[in-house]
C-alpha cells in the first residue's frame, strides 16, 4: 500500500503525548513525486506533521506529535493532497486511559450451600482500557505472614467484580491471604490483602421464627405474652452460634426492643410484657460464637398477637 | 499435659460436628438409593473389605494421652480420607457429597497436623497413605462406603467427647 502509518505507543495515558509517522512509498503511482502528507485526528482538520523529509529511497516520511492525547479511543489518518480532494494512506487507532487505580473493599463471605467463598471488591475510577482483575491468594497459616500452598488465581467473569474460590481450593479453619490485582497495558495494581480462615466469614442464614400454639390447659394463659420457637438453619447447625431476638409493637414510630444472648434453637421461649399494641413484628438474628463469625440477616418479620 | 489453645479445641469441635452433619447426609444418601441402611449387616463385608476401625484409645476421658490421643486423631482422619478417596466414582448423585466430606476430613486432619506441629509433638512427616481397600463391585463401593461413614462416624463421636472434655 502507498502509506504506512507507525505509533511510538498505541496506547498511553490520558493527556500524554504521542509521536507518530507515516511513510509514502515513491511507486505509489499518480500521487505527486514528493506529496505532501497531512494528518487528520478522528474528524479534526488536515494538518501538516511537525517535519517531512525524504529518504535515500524516495520514500517521504512525515512525522507529528499530538502534545494532549484526550481521546479515550481515536483514530489518526495520514492523508495525502489528491486531485482537489484529499485521500487516505493509512489509519491506526491510538488509545488512551489510566492504569488501574488499587482495587479497594475487597470482602469475602463462605457459602455452605455452595461450598464456596465468594469474594467482591470495588474496581476503583474508570480507566478507559481492557483492565483485568484476577483474585489472588494462598494458604498461610496463623498471622498469614508466611505462604504455604499457593492457589489457582479465580478470574471473574466479563466486568465481574466478584469471584468464587471452589471448596477445594480451600482449607478451612485455617487462614489464607486473599487479594485484588488489577492489571492493563498501563500499570498494575493492587489491593490491600485480606488474612481470612473461611470459615470465620461464613454467611450464615438466620433461624426459622415460629410461633407456639400453648395449650391453655397446660400453661394458664398469660396477658401480654407469647410463646415462640426457633431452629438454627440447618446448613449451619454444626456451628455454635448466639441468637439475638428484636420485637416492635405496630405502632407508628415504634423502637425495637432487644433479647440478647439467646441460643440458636429454642423449642419453647416466652415473651411477656407486651401491652402496647395488639400484633407486634418479631426477628431473630445468629451468629457464630464464640468462633468468629459475621451476623445473619434478621429473619423476616413475624406479626404475633399477645395473649389478651 | 500439654496447653491446647481454647480456639483450636472450638474449631476442632466445630469441624467434627460438621462431618458428622455431612456423614448422616452421605448415609441417608446411601441408605435412600441403594437401601443399605444398616451398617451393622455389613460387617463381615467389612472385614473382606479391610475397611478399618481407626483407634482412639489414647482419647478416652479415663486414659487421656494427649500428644498419643492427637496423633491416633490424625491417623484416623488421614486413614478415613483415604476410604473415602476410594470411594470416588461411587455414583454421580452421590459424588458431590463423598467430595465434600472428604475435603472435610483432609482440613479437620490439617487442623490437628498443624496443632501437633505447633506443639512441637510431631515426630516424623505426615503419615503416608496405607493400603486402602479395593473395591472390586460397585456393590462393594456402596457397601464399603456404608461401612466407611458409619465408622467415621462413631470415631468422630469419640473424638467429639475427648475434645469436649479438654474444652
Amino acid at each position: 500500500s502507498c502509506g504506512h502509518i507507525r505509533i511510538s505507543v498505541p496506547i498511553v495515558r490520558l493527556g500524554d503525548p504521542v509521536m507518530a509517522s507515516c511513510t509514502v512509498s515513491p511507486n505509489c503511482s499518480k500521487l505527486d513525486r514528493e506529496p505532501r502528507i497531512l494528518w487528520r485526528l478522528e474528524d479534526g482538520p488536515n494538518q501538516p506533521g511537525d517535519k517531512q523529509w525524504r529518504l535515500p529511497d524516495g520514500t517521504q516520511e512525515s512525522t507529528i506529535t499530538l502534545p494532549h492525547m484526550n481521546h479515550t479511543k481515536a483514530f489518526l489518518f495520514c492523508l495525502v493532497p489528491w486531485a482537489n480532494s484529499f485521500q487516505v494512506l493509512d489509519q491506526a487507532e491510538i488509545r488512551a486511559g489510566y492504569p488501574p487505580a488499587s482495587p479497594s473493599n475487597l470482602s469475602c463471605l463462605m457459602y455452605l450451600t455452595t461450598n464456596s467463598l465468594v469474594c467482591q471488591w470495588e474496581p476503583g475510577p474508570e480507566t478507559h482500557l481492557p483492565t483485568n482483575f484476577t483474585l489472588k491468594s494462598f494458604r498461610s497459616r496463623a498471622d498469614c505472614q508466611y505462604q504455604e500452598d499457593s492457589i489457582p488465581d479465580c478470574v471473574p467473569g466479563d466486568r465481574q467484580n466478584t469471584c468464587s474460590i471452589h471448596r477445594k481450593h480451600l482449607l478451612l479453619y485455617q487462614n489464607m491471604v486473599i487479594w485484588v490485582q488489577a492489571e492493563n497495558v498501563l500499570g498494575t495494581s493492587e489491593s490491600p490483602k485480606l488474612c481470612l480462615d473461611p470459615m470465620d466469614v461464613v454467611k450464615l442464614e438466620p433461624p426459622e421464627l415460629q410461633a407456639l400454639d400453648i395449650n391453655p390447659d397446660l400453661v394458664p394463659r398469660q396477658p401480654g405474652c407469647l410463646w415462640l420457637s426457633w431452629k438454627p438453619w440447618e446448613p449451619g447447625g454444626f456451628m455454635e452460634q448466639e441468637c439475638e431476638l428484636r420485637y416492635q409493637p405496630q405502632l407508628r414510630g415504634a423502637n425495637w426492643t432487644l433479647v440478647s444472648h439467646l441460643p440458636s434453637s429454642k423449642d419453647q421461649f416466652k415473651l411477656c410484657g407486651l401491652h402496647q399494641a395488639p400484633v407486634y413484628t418479631l426477628q431473630i438474628r445468629c451468629i457464630r460464637s464464640p468462633l468468629p463469625g459475621l451476623w445473619s440477616s434478621w429473619s423476616p418479620g413475624l406479626q404475633l398477637r399477645p395473649s389478651l | 499435659t500439654l496447653p491446647l489453645p481454647r480456639s483450636f479445641l472450638l474449631k476442632s469441635l466445630e469441624q467434627a460436628r460438621k462431618i458428622q452433619a455431612r456423614s448422616s447426609v452421605l448415609l441417608e444418601q446411601l441408605c435412600a438409593v441403594y437401601k443399605l441402611c444398616h451398617p451393622e449387616e455389613l460387617v463381615l463385608l467389612g472385614h473382606s473389605l479391610g475397611i478399618p476401625q481407626a483407634p482412639l484409645s489414647h482419647c478416652s476421658s479415663q486414659a487421656l494421652q494427649l500428644t498419643e490421643c492427637l496423633s491416633q486423631l490424625h491417623r484416623g482422619l488421614f486413614l478415613y480420607q483415604g476410604c473415602l478417596q476410594a470411594l470416588a466414582g461411587i455414583s454421580p448423585e452421590l459424588a458431590p457429597t463423598v467430595d465434600m466430606l472428604q475435603l472435610d476430613v483432609a482440613n479437620f486432619a490439617t487442623t490437628i497436623w498443624q496443632q501437633m506441629e505447633t506443639l512441637g509433638v510431631v515426630a516424623a512427616g505426615q503419615p503416608t497413605q496405607s493400603t486402602m481397600p479395593a473395591f472390586t463391585s460397585a456393590f462393594q463401593r456402596r457397601a464399603g462406603g456404608v461401612l466407611a461413614t458409619s465408622r467415621l462416624q462413631s470415631f468422630l463421636e469419640t473424638a467429639h467427647h475427648a475434645l469436649n472434655h479438654l474444652t
